[in-house]
This record gives C-alpha cells, structure tokens and sequence, in this order.
C-alpha cells in the first residue's frame, strides 16, 4: 500500500466563506424540489420537462408564479444543440418578465448563483431549474467538443470515458485499488437505485462480478460502472430566512465550496481530486467541519464513473488519501453504514447532463426532511452534496446542508 | 440591496479586429485579463472567484473555460460559467455584482469574450431559428413567410427597425445619424473594431441596402476580441483605485420567446420593437439603485444597439424619454460626446460586437467614463450616473446596470 500523501494547495478562496467565523447559516434554505423520472428517451419536450418540474416544485413550496424574485436555468447549448438554450426556457420556468439567468454547467452551480442572488439582499426567493435530454445529443460530442480545439480534438482520442478509464488507471495504480472494488461502488449504487422510484437503471442483487460482465466501454470501466446519460429534468426552490419562516422544513445551506481544476492535459496527475479537496475544505470551513466523517450523515455524490465514488471519499476527507478503496471495503458507505453514499443510486443510477448534480443537492434534502420514501435513511439531519462538471471531474462544488 | 458595496476597480480590452489569427481563444482571452489585473494593480492569486461567458456555438468549443481558465489565473479558483446569448457579458457582469454582493466572494474577475473567426455565427445563429422553423412547417406557415426572417440576425432586425420606424417616426436619415455617431466615437476609442472618422450620415445613405431599412452601414461588424473587468467590495476597490466606479444595481428581465410560441414555451411575442422586458428590467434597476427620475439622474447611457435603430429605440426602453422622442434628442445633438446625456461614447454594438462580450463593454465604458479613464472619447460632462444594457436572446432577453461615481446610499 503506497505511503499517504498530501495534495499541493496553491492558493485558497479568502472572502466570506473562507473567513471561519463569519458563517451564513440560516441564511438560505431549501424549501421545495421536484424532479422528473429519468427516462432513456422521455416522451417530452425539454420545454414540458421544465414546466413540469417549475409547476411541482411551486406547488410544493405552497408558492405562485408571481412570488418568485429570480430564476437561473443550468443547460448548455451543445447538449440542448441550440445556442442560447436558456431561451425557450423563459416560459415554461416560470421566468416571463421576472429576473433570470443562465449557468452553463451543472444546476448544483446553478444554485450557488442563486445562493450568491439571495444573500446579496436583492431577492427573497429564487427557482433553478436544471435539464437536458441525451436523447438528442451525441452521447459523447458534448465532451469532445470541450477539448483542446487545436490538438486534443484532433487526436479524437480522448473522450468522456476514456479521460475517465486514463484517470481510474491511474488511480488504481496510485492506490492500490482493484477494479472489483470500484465495480463494488457501482453495485452498491445500482442495488440502492432500485429504491428510488425516479432513478432509470438499477440492479437488485447486484455484485461486482456482473457489473464486470457487462458490456467494456473502454477498459476497466464497463458500462455498468458509467453512467447513464438520460432525459429529465429538477427544480430547487431557494428562500432567503424572511422568506422560509414561513415554510415547513426547511433545509439550510450550511456551507459551500466550489473551485475549478487545471484542463485535463495539464493536471499534474489524474489519480487525485485536486479541486475538489479545495471545495471540500471552503465548505467545511464554512459549516464548522472539522471531522466529515463523523459529523457528515449522508453524502449524495455525483459520480460519472464508479471510481469517481472512491476518489471523493477521499477528497471529501471521509478517509486518508489514497484509502479510498479500504474505506469502501469497510462497509461504511452502505445504506446501512456509518455515512450512508448515494443512497439514491447516484448518477450511476440516471445521469441527466447539467442536472445530475441539483439531484444530488435534492435527495440530500430528501433525506434531511425524511421525504425519501423507500430509500430514506433514519435521522439524517447533516448531509454532503457534490455536483461537477468537466472533463474527469474538473470542476467541483460541495454543499453541506441541515435541517432544524 | 446588496450586502457589501460592489464596485469596478479595473477594466482590461483586447485589440478588437475582425480575425486574430495571430492568437488563439485563450490567448485572446488573455491579453484582456491581463490588462485588467494591470489596470486594478493586482495578481491572479488576489482573485477569489472568476466569472466568464460566451456564446459557444460560434467557436465550437464546448465551456472553452475548460482548458482556457488556467491561462487566465484562474488555476484552483471558483469559474462560474454564465451564458444567455447577446445578453452573455451583461449577465457575467451581473453575475460579480452578485458574487461579490453576497458577501462570499470579495475579488471577482469577469471574463467575456467572442473569436467569431474561429466559427460561423451565422451558422450558430441559425440553430436559435431551426426550432422556430420546425414548429411553422407544422403549424403549416408559408416557407417564405419563414425564410423573410432568416439570415441570422438582420432578418429580425429589419422587422423590428420597421416596427420601431412606425411607431416613433423615425426615419431612415436617423439611423444614418446614428451609425454616423458611432462610427465617429468609435474612431476615437483604440478598442473599438470600426474605426470612421469624418464619417456623414450622407456617406451611410450610400451604402447597400440590406434588407428595408437596415443597410451595411447600420449593421455591426463580426468581431474578435475579450472583455475583463475586476468587481470587488467598495472597500477594497477604494484601496486599488482613487476613483472606482460603483455598481449600484444590476436587474433582468425576458420576454416571451418570439416569433411562434412552441408547446410548453407559451405565447409569441407580436412586436420585436415592444421590448416591455427592457422597460420592466430598467425600472428595477433604476429603483434598487434610488434613481426616481432616470431622465434627470442619469448622465450617460450605453444601449446594446448592433443595429442603429435600436440605440434610438432602447434609448426609449431605458426609460431615458418618452416613446417616439429619441428621434428628436438625437438631432438635438444631445447623444454627442459633449451633449447634454451622451450615448455609446465608445462607438457602441454597431461599431465592434465580440458578440459575448458585447454587453459586458457596455458596463465596462461606464464605468471607464465614471473612472474618468477614457482618453480622447472622455465625454465633456462629469459622469455621475451611467445606465449599461445589454440585449438578445431571440429578441426578448434584456440586462441593465446602474454605475455611479458614489456608492448606494
């Protein structure tokens, strides 16, 4: 077992977040959300699927249309194969002469805007809406169309997956971990998915050795340990503390931390989260973390790729780095264990491009208010969500969020 | 009203021409940056957050913050990616107003930009109209009647400027007037991509009539270059300048998607020369800012306006005068470098549009102008107030920006 190390940190965020003391709880809550079910190819519109999850969502926070203050969509003209995908959203999100605006990445960044729309003491209540359908895009064209335009794209060798199959290589060489550990993580998230009434593919009683039988991708990932692209889409109801007096249960953002990573080819490894341990550390620094482990109760992760699972364990700080593999063989990250992981199923369990992360943020405070149903874990009251996006996870965002 | 004072304490420009060859995206991107962090005094690591936009499709690169940000200082850092078409640099403006506002993040770097030689943005704009297109073949609307409103953005332009025309009286001599007023400021502006000096409204007449009434002299070039601007607590902001310039509001507002309305995407939007999203968004700013009299307040204004009508026409929109009276402040000599309320001073949209950071030089002239920064197009009048606004989407997304030379009381 190669020796622990520690990660090179070239300069923090200072700002509020970083300044210890001065903490936002209270400040902004969760007070509703709604989601779509995750389908392969949804018999919608992405128009509907918004509408349908902005009308869900209102109705869940007891709220009209007129009483939201501002909206931020997450979607990207390459999945959406239109530019200014945002546009055609104005209706069906609810935002037809209110304040709104688009983030072009995951909708778990999309929230942070929303946070930062709140606390700036313009806006009371704001919505983010998250969508795309991978029924429309090349599976894997939106990634390849992030490269490098001059030379990494003209190689056409890297792609989503296999950046992703380099970056588990080299993890399993750094630290030791076997590709039936990482197949455990996805079987354990696609055992969990089948509990989720909303998740597209899950696997009961499954193990390491059928996700290893299913189908290469590009070795050692196998489709089951990626995962599925898929329609759909989800909403978030955010309310400054006036506005959430008023609202049952409402779930606090605690902390959050965000930070972007070098492009791919200039990492100066793969086999670590980098940015993410920066997320990591602002948010907990933020929520008065000071032992994840222990004080963390349920972390929902976006993971594309099983691996991506182990490699936050340890960037999230719930084990030393490079034990992210024992740390899963401990049992721990099980629906039963000490700090329950992707209770939901994850992204393995439905990857909707650009909302995979708001879902995260959305089944953590499922399980806060006890609204997960047959996948709710008892007496959650602290829970971890992680949304990214880029290439091999290039940019991380991590919120803790609490109940009462 | 924000938590902390917000304001801009370094400005950074690109050259403007119509095809860098000489650089690629982020290098580009780079030569704004790096003139902003000379420009405010600091280094990269001073940065706490970076925010930055563009309009992918006229690249072809998916998030080329991606593998560009690192050029950029932005290494380890927080890169919120904030997109909404022609409105993409005012949202990424609004965007460090809020990040910094909030109180989490105390030095914001905002980033927008456009290569369009790397790209077709006709091409790119013609995947906004194919949804369009789609839905009035089924609704069974004449091809022709679809294909008048193609050719990217002219196609709409010619429609809205003779909406505009109609409902205010202005005539084709006014836009001639109003390229002949930009193009002249422009000259003037060493960031500017279309620089004519001596320019007459004659001249413009003369020039090829597009598509009534628009013609090539009306129309804004297709250019190359990057925005940087650094927002930061007034506080800090008072350290790194003598005079920085504060946002005092940022609000936005959309209408309805135009042309048809598709299922699930509500009703169409008739008249592209309404713009009740620009009047709705402008008198939100102009409240949160405290400004009760826009008309009075307001020192100087930086319309979106590619096209010439619509310096006149969101000259109204912003609330600035009466319906149909732009045309007479323009001949008034108002809108001059040294009129009474001066518009686009920089030379404005029609005379250099890197689309994604078009709107964001809106914000950045007024707050130059405020900085008293501007060189040889400094308007004559002291700058107080300014108004930034930024337009697009499929005719109904609009952004505005309140700066002053005072911070919000």
């Amino acid at each position: 077992m190669p020796a622990p190390r520690t990660y090179w940190i070239s300069s923090r965020p200072t700002g509020r977040w970083d300044k210890g003391g001065d903490n936002v709880d209270k400040e902004v809550a969760i007070i509703a959300y709604a989601q779509t079910k995750y389908e392969a190819d949804a018999n919608a519109s992405r128009e509907l699927q918004v509408l349908e999850v902005t009308v869900a969502a209102l109705k869940a926070a007891g709220l009209k249309r007129e009483d939201l203050d501002t909206i931020i969509t997450a979607n990207n003209d390459y999945l959406d194969g239109r530019t200014i995908s945002n546009m055609r959203l104005v209706e069906p999100s609810g935002a037809w002469r209110k304040n709104e605006s688009k983030v072009e990445m995951d909708g778990a960044f999309a929230m942070l805007y929303a946070v930062t729309r709140i606390l700036s003491g313009d806006h009371d209540i704001a919505l983010v809406v998250a969508e795309s359908q991978a029924s429309v895009y090349g599976t894997y064209l939106p990634g390849i169309m992030m490269l490098d335009p001059t030379f990494d794209r003209q190689r056409w060798l890297l792609n989503e997956v296999s950046a992703a199959a380099l970056q588990a290589s080299s993890y399993m060489d750094a630290a030791g971990v076997s590709v039936e550990q990482i197949a455990g993580v996805a079987a354990k998230n696609l055992e969990n998915a089948a509990l989720n009434p909303v998740a597209l593919r899950s696997l009961k009683g499954a193990d390491a050795k059928k996700v290893l039988a299913s189908r290469p991708l590009c070795s050692p990932i196998t489709e089951l340990m990626a995962s599925p692209l898929c329609d759909g889409a989800c909403a978030l109801v955010l309310a400054s503390a006036k506005a959430a007096a008023k609202a049952e249960k409402p779930v606090w953002v605690k902390g959050v931390g965000f930070s972007h990573d070098s492009y791919l080819t200039e990492r100066g490894s793969l086999d670590n989260m980098g940015s993410l341990k920066l997320a990591a550390e602002a948010c907990y620094k933020q929520a008065g973390i000071d032992d994840p482990a222990s004080q963390i109760e349920l972390a929902e992760l976006h993971e594309c790729f099983a691996h991506e699972e182990l490699m936050a364990y340890e960037a999230l700080g719930f084990c030393d780095p490079m034990q992210g593999g024992a740390f899963f063989d401990s049992g721990a990250t099980k629906k039963g264990g000490e700090l329950p992981v992707n209770t939901s199923g994850g992204a393995l369990g439905a990857n909707v491009a650009c909302a995979a992360g708001l879902t995260r943020v959305i089944e953590a405070a499922m399980q806060i208010r006890g609204d997960a149903g047959k996948h709710q874990v008892k007496g959650v009251k602290t829970a971890l969500a992680h949304g990214q996006t880029g290439l091999c996870a290039q940019e991380n965002i991590v919120y803790v969020l609490g109940g009462e | 009203m924000a938590k902390n004072e917000v304001a801009v304490a370094g400005v950074g420009l690109s050259k403007h021409v119509s095809k860098r060859r000489d650089v690629n995206i982020a290098e580009l991107v780079w030569e704004a940056v790096n003139a902003c962090y000379e420009d405010a005094g600091i280094k990269p690591k001073d940065v706490d957050a970076f925010a930055t936009g563009n309009m992918p499709a006229f690249e072809g690169v998916n998030m080329p913050e991606e593998w560009g940000a690192g050029h950029w200082g932005a290494y380890n850092k927080p890169v919120l990616r904030i997109t909404t078409g022609g409105t993409t640099g005012g949202s990424v403006a609004h965007g460090g107003y809020y990040l910094v506002g909030s109180g989490l993040y105390d030095m914001v770097m905002c980033i927008a930009f456009e290569k369009q030689s790397d790209g077709n943005s006709t091409m790119g704009l013609n995947t906004v109209a194919l949804a369009d297109a789609a839905a009035q073949l089924q609704l069974g609307v004449d091809p022709s009647f679809i294909a008048a409103f193609g050719g990217g953005a002219v196609g709409v332009a010619v429609y809205q400027a003779s909406s505009y025309m109609k409902s205010s009286g202005c005539t084709t001599n006014h836009l001639d007037k109003v390229a002949a007023l930009c193009r002249n400021n422009a000259a003037l502006n060493p960031y500017s991509h279309l620089k004519q000096p001596g320019l007459t409204p004659e001249e413009v007449a003369k020039t090829t009539l597009l598509q009534y009434p628009i013609r090539f002299g009306h129309v804004c070039p297709a250019t190359d270059g990057a925005c940087a601007m650094l927002f930061t607590t007034g506080e800090k902001a008072r350290k790194l300048t003598d005079k920085p310039a504060y946002v005092l509001s940022c609000a936005s507002a959309s209408d309805e998607a135009a042309l048809v309305g598709i299922a699930g995407s509500g009703t169409t939007n008739v008249d592209p020369c309404e713009q009740e999203s620009c009047k709705i968004a402008a008198a939100r700013a102009y409240e949160i800012a405290g400004i009760k009299d826009p008309r009075k307040e307001i020192d100087l204004a930086e319309p979106y306006a590619p096209f010439a009508h619509q310096l006149l026409m969101f000259y109204e929109r912003l609330l600035l005068c009466n319906e149909g009276e732009a045309p007479s402040i323009l001949d008034s000599g108002s809108m001059n470098l040294e009129g009474e309320l001066p518009v686009c001073p920089s030379g404005g949209v029609i005379s250099t549009n890197a689309i994604g950071a078009s709107a964001m030089e809106r914000v950045a002239e007024c707050a130059l102008q405020i900085m008293g920064k501007c060189g040889e197009r400094q308007v004559k009048k002291e700058v107080h107030k300014a108004v930034a606004h930024g337009w697009g989407g499929a005719v109904n997304l609009n952004v505005v920006a309140v700066l002053s030379d005072e911070p919000r009381r």
